[in-house]
């Protein structure tokens, strides 16, 4: 039970916050009071970012959370905003960009990145960046610095 | 259609170009005079200068309900602008020993960790790291 000189000091606190703190702290205490969830899409996310070149699926991730892959999918969903699938691709995508403004060939960057076939790199790449990886490459290095 | 300018309003453009370069680490990328007093005023990230560019522009001096607006959201302490770091904390740390002035402190947000700081130029910003 709350002491009444800490409800007060509470209230004082609560009285100085502005509205913005005073808006996501109602907000936090309404999304992400659940801990456990939390750790559960922070880990699989961590997991991804640190293994996005390798084959990833959804049922070793939710097996590596002790969790059904369906829940798991949900769960990242409602908390980061998009599918753990379409977050790895915009990681490979990222990787991708910095490999070929390094210069590594298109093909060597499709596999490094933990694609199978050149072919669906470039259109995925295309979809994403405007520009095939080929064109991206001579981009990069007509407008590089120095 | 592409994104590639975002507006920041700012009351003094010189002032913000010193914040935003010298306290914040971005890079001046476009300076066009339009009049005595304003430029077209550009700044990226260093980190990443093939990115989207902030257009530092003096809407508050030329337009009433501009500043009228910002002032609004910067005394209710919101953030209308947000900046990714990988490190909220070392950042936080960093414009701190560079003087710069802190309304929240780095705060977890459920999936992301929260700081914000006043720009000196009218507003709030929100640097965000995602956990």
């Amino acid at each position: 039970m709350q002491t009444i000189a800490a409800i007060l000091t509470g209230n004082a606190q609560t009285q100085n916050m502005s509205y913005y703190l005073k808006e996501i702290t109602r907000i936090k205490h309404i999304c992400y009071s659940n801990k456990g969830q939390l750790d559960t899409v922070i880990g699989t996310r961590h997991f991804i970012k640190n293994n996005f070149d390798k084959e990833l699926n959804l049922k070793f991730l939710s097996h590596s959370r002790f969790t059904s892959k369906f829940h798991l999918l949900r769960l990242f969903k409602r908390y980061y905003g998009q599918t753990p699938k379409q977050y790895i691709t915009d990681l490979r995508i990222e990787q991708a960009k910095k490999l070929l403004k390094k210069g590594k060939a298109v093909t060597e960057t499709c596999f490094h990145i933990g694609f199978d076939s050149p072919s669906s790199f470039s259109t995925l790449f295309k979809s994403r960046v405007g520009v095939t990886p080929t064109e991206f490459q001579k981009r990069a290095t007509f407008t590089k610095p120095g | 259609m592409k994104v590639k300018i975002i507006s920041i309003p700012v009351h003094d453009q010189e002032k913000a170009l010193q914040f935003y370069t010298e306290k914040l680490d971005f890079v001046k990328k476009v300076d066009i005079p339009l009049s005595e007093d304003s430029r077209w005023l550009t700044m990226v990230s260093k980190e990443e200068q093939d990115g989207p560019e902030i257009l530092l522009e003096p809407s508050p001096n030329h337009f009433e309900p501009a500043k009228i607006y910002q002032k609004a959201l910067f005394d209710a302490g919101i953030p209308y602008t947000q900046f990714n770091s990988d490190n909220v904390q070392q950042e936080y740390e960093r414009l701190v020993s560079h003087g710069v002035e802190f309304s929240v402190k780095p705060t977890e947000m459920g999936t992301v960790k929260i700081a914000v700081f006043n720009d000196t130029c009218g507003n709030n910003i929100q640097i965000v790291e995602m956990l």
